[in-house]
């Protein structure tokens, strides 16, 4: 079990390290500095075929030093709050520095906004109950069709503190949950799986997470069925999350000469259609990363990167800001203390205040093909204008399911694929994808290219 | 250090040269702890003898990794830590902290029992883990010519023990370097100080044809994979579904297929973690056990799966692929280098033979999807073969088949041509990253499907 009381212990430690890096770095007149100073604790609890299998903890802490001394910049970080481990880091940051500009933001932009208060974390055996819950409902739901293979449940605590040398800082601590989840379709030997997002445990909605599981899963048992040329599509969240990450590199700030949107955008200075308004949301409940500032200490907050289609604003670090003549808007992230604060979208999320029930999307074609769920990364060729998705799909006929495609390709123009999306749906989840957290609803596309 | 040729009893049957440079271990080194220690930490376990849970092994390891982007200042990180393993008759607890000193590793061996008592140790001696001299000023310089605000240059370098009540094991791996190009998506990986590592780098940094052509979707047709790219093809269609997780949990499509033919190819294929000029290397695995070349294919029939000591317990197979992330993870069943015999025919020869068909120089991407068993290849550089002549430059493209039927299409001509892969070997298996190793002469595959 994740205990409360040693996390407590652990954000003491937090302040001690921050106070021996701060009064170390002071006396070794090291310029301008910030710590980030991390502690977690992290329990996995694997369920396979109905018995617990495998349990882990792992409790983690570690400091990041980040200095900027007589035109040199230099980071780095080691694991540990003890004083042997806190002065490594600092010497380590100092001797590795290289000549440059000062990549940390002035004490004047700092400041850390509101944060919505985070779940409790859930009482011990929650995660084996969950387990037993979820195959009792994914084998009622499925006639016995779909069995819970295997389900990893991870829950912890985590705490950060940054300080810097001009005397900011701030702190934060946060419970996190999430599931991997696999199923058995039926005799087939291979497995079904998906990551689940629990936004909080007291809250977790075992049927409804069965529901959503069960009945994409199910879609793959109908006959093979393929088919190509121009159709509509449907996109199930966990594709367009997909899509959604492989054209971020979109939003954040680059050079003028690299620059590819100004190649995407059509003749009215729109990267999408009308539907699609995509945000940076750093602040709002329920996102799996929420803190009260950025990686570097800039409040956090929601950045507004497509609106109605048309690309408002880019997110960057302070120093990338600066490099790329961006205004700092709080855009780095930084998810471990082994991480240098950097660029990046924490939670991107497609806005679905004018989404559409799944069904109606369903509803408003006559024959489509339902992505299922992508095979390999999406590839956005940003700088050519085209793109690639290798997904599995059914195919629907006035709501009715023809078949499954287990194998089948969209590609063509990037562009002309974001601006005839028609609408998105309601049905918005999380999804872990390589570029960050991505929040995503069904989106429904209007005649593209199936290859087959 | 150079040891000996793999045991005879390694070797495949068919007696056919499986190397082209000389199998040897990573060099040991010192270990990161002071031996005296270690051995205290041994006879600490063996207190533990009769516990319940029983104690299984004590993971302690040491890593450095240093990153160059472009604009930014040399980030390096250290980490150490500690995990713990047990067996309960039914499941295994792991239990993990940072940091190795004395009292770090005693709560974690006293987890449930009191009898323990842990000698405070030495402090482990300063981290000797370092990139050689000019390491960060080589690392800038190619940042600077790759041109790409996202360009990224990694040197990455671990030591760990295992300790168990028998006695620890130093597990050493070869210091490794990652380029990672940013927008253009292309990576290497790659043994620090590679002799080839240089001329790898002039091919990552070669710009894409200009005029790509790409074939009609649908199309199905022979394809070469040449210049080291059947190596991930392997790994993905042998390498991983013989990993002994997958293979006691059904999940695999060579479940059951243990000792059958899976090619007409007279294909032998070894996954050895000794070549130590690839980046799959080590020493002993993660779980102390010493590291040995493991058959997965011999003349193309199945001979052994990639266990870890709990699936090799259940009756899988042997042990010896337990491999972790890193301390934070518990060890589970991974590839290490996968190593195809080379044949006898010219690569050209083979080429020569197609009068329509393929040719693979590079692929970007290659994953299994478990719930179809098709796999999906994702080629970045290659070459339209007419007449057996190289044409037209491959846009990129993807190729499809099923699992099954690709392997039985793997022609029996074998190109003599054994060539490591430096693009694919970061591999992610229920979101872990490890380095792993390929190396494989030119292949055939009669049909593949273009997407």
């Amino acid at each position: 079990m994740v205990r409360l009381e040693d996390f407590a212990q652990s954000r003491e430690a937090l302040n001690r390290a921050a106070v021996v890096c701060a009064d170390h770095l002071a006396r070794n007149r090291n310029g301008r500095w910030e710590v980030f100073a991390k502690s977690s604790l992290t329990r996995q609890v694997e369920v396979t075929g109905g018995r617990l299998r495998r349990t882990a903890e792992v409790a983690e802490s570690g400091v990041g030093i980040r200095l900027f001394v007589d035109g040199r910049a230099g980071f780095a970080a080691t694991s540990g709050l003890d004083g042997p481990a806190l002065r490594f880091a600092a010497e380590a940051a100092r001797s590795g520095a290289s000549p440059g500009s000062d990549p940390m933001p002035p004490a004047r932009l700092l400041g850390a906004g509101p944060v919505p208060p985070g779940p409790d974390l859930p009482p011990q055996g929650w995660a084996q109950h969950v387990a037993g819950e979820l195959a009792v409902a994914l084998g009622a739901l499925s006639g016995g069709r779909l069995q819970l293979a295997r389900a990893v449940v991870q829950e912890g605590c985590y705490a950060w503190l940054l300080t810097t040398g001009d005397g900011w800082s701030a702190d934060h601590s946060r419970t996190v949950a999430s599931m991997l989840v696999e199923v058995q379709v039926g005799e087939r030997p291979g497995v079904w799986r998906e990551w689940v997002h629990i936004a909080d445990p007291a809250i977790f909605d075992i049927e409804s997470v069965a529901g959503r599981i069960g009945n994409r899963a199910m879609l793959t048992r109908h006959r093979i069925v393929t088919d190509c040329g121009l159709h509509d599509l449907l996109l199930h969240p966990e594709v367009a999350a997909q899509l959604i990450a492989a054209i971020s590199p979109l939003f954040l700030a680059t050079t003028h000469d690299r620059d590819p949107l100004p190649r995407l955008l059509d003749r009215n200075g729109l990267l999408a259609a009308y539907a699609l308004t995509v945000v940076d949301e750093r602040a709002e409940a329920g996102s799996p990363v929420v803190s009260p500032c950025d990686g570097e200490g800039l409040p956090a907050r929601r950045t507004l990167l497509l609106e109605e289609g048309a690309p408002r604003h880019r997110v960057a670090s302070f120093a990338d800001a600066r490099r790329f003549d961006e205004l700092p808007r709080g855009g780095a992230v930084r998810l471990s203390y082994r991480d240098r604060p950097a660029t990046g979208l924490a939670n991107l999320r497609v806005v679905t205040e004018d989404g559409l029930p799944a069904g109606e999307l369903l509803a408003s074609s006559d024959r489509s093909l339902y992505l299922l769920r992508p095979l390999a990364p999406v590839i956005c060729d940003l700088a050519s204008d085209r793109y690639s998705l290798v997904a599995s799909g059914v195919w629907i006929e006035r709501q009715r399911v023809l078949g499954w495609h287990p194998v089948v390709e969209l590609r063509g123009g990037l562009g002309a694929l974001l601006r005839r999306i028609d609408a998105v749906g309601t049905d918005s989840c999380w999804f872990e994808t390589p570029r960050g957290f991505v929040g995503t609803p069904s989106l429904l596309i209007r005649r593209q290219p199936v290859v087959g | 250090m150079v040891a000996a040729w793999p045991a005879d009893s390694t070797l495949p049957k068919s007696g056919r040269r499986l190397y082209h440079v000389r199998v040897h271990q990573p060099a040991p080194g010192a270990p990161p702890f002071d031996p005296h220690w270690l051995d205290h930490l041994v006879a600490g376990c063996r207190q533990l003898r009769g516990t319940h849970p029983r104690f299984e092994d004590l993971f302690l390891e040491r890593r450095l990794e240093i990153a160059v982007a472009a604009g930014c200042e040399v980030a390096s990180c250290c980490s150490e830590g500690a995990a713990a393993r047990w067996r309960f008759p039914s499941r295994w607890a792991v239990h993990a902290a940072a940091g190795v000193s004395s009292d770090a590793v005693a709560a974690l061996m006293s987890r449930y029992s009191d009898r323990l008592k842990v000698l405070p140790g030495p402090p482990p001696p300063p981290l000797d883990l370092g990139p050689p001299p000019g390491w960060s000023d080589w690392a800038r310089d190619m940042v600077g010519r790759i041109a790409d605000p996202g360009a990224t240059i990694r040197f990455l370098v671990r030591t760990a023990v295992v300790i168990r009540r028998g006695g620890w094991r130093h597990a050493v791996s070869p210091a490794l370097v990652r380029m990672e190009t940013g927008s253009a998506g292309t990576a290497l990986l790659a043994v620090w100080g590679h002799p080839r590592l240089g001329a790898w780098i002039g091919d990552l940094l070669t710009p894409p044809p200009s005029r790509p052509w790409n074939p009609e979707a649908g199309l199905r047709v022979p394809v070469v994979f040449t210049d080291g790219t059947s190596g991930p093809v392997l790994h993905e269609l042998v390498g991983h579904l013989a990993e002994g997780d997958l293979v006691a949990e059904g999940r695999s499509p060579l479940t059951g297929l243990g000792g059958a033919t899976l090619t007409e190819a007279a294909l032998d294929l070894v996954d050895d973690p000794r070549r130590a000029d690839l980046p799959g290397a080590f020493s002993c695995d993660d779980e102390g056990v010493a590291a040995e070349a493991v058959v997965v294919l011999e003349g193309g029939r199945l001979r052994s799966w990639l266990c870890d000591r709990d699936t090799a317990a259940a009756g899988v197979g042997l042990p010896g692929r337990g491999r972790r992330a890193d301390w934070r993870s518990p060890p589970a069943p991974r590839l290490s280098n996968l190593i195809a015999g080379a044949g006898t025919v010219e690569p050209a020869v083979i080429e020569s033979g197609l009068s329509r068909g393929l040719v693979v120089t590079r692929l970007s991407g290659a994953t299994v999807d478990p719930v179809s068993s098709r796999t999906v290849l994702r080629v970045e550089r290659g070459f339209e073969l007419r007449n057996g002549r190289r044409r037209r430059a491959l846009g990129p493209l993807e190729l499809t088949g099923s699992v099954t039927e690709i392997l039985a299409g793997i022609d029996t001509a074998i190109g003599n041509d054994p060539t490591p892969d430096w693009r694919l070997g970061w591999c992610v298996k229920n979101g872990l990253p490890l380095p792993t190793g390929s190396e494989a002469p030119t292949l055939l595959i009669r049909h593949l499907e273009v997407l």
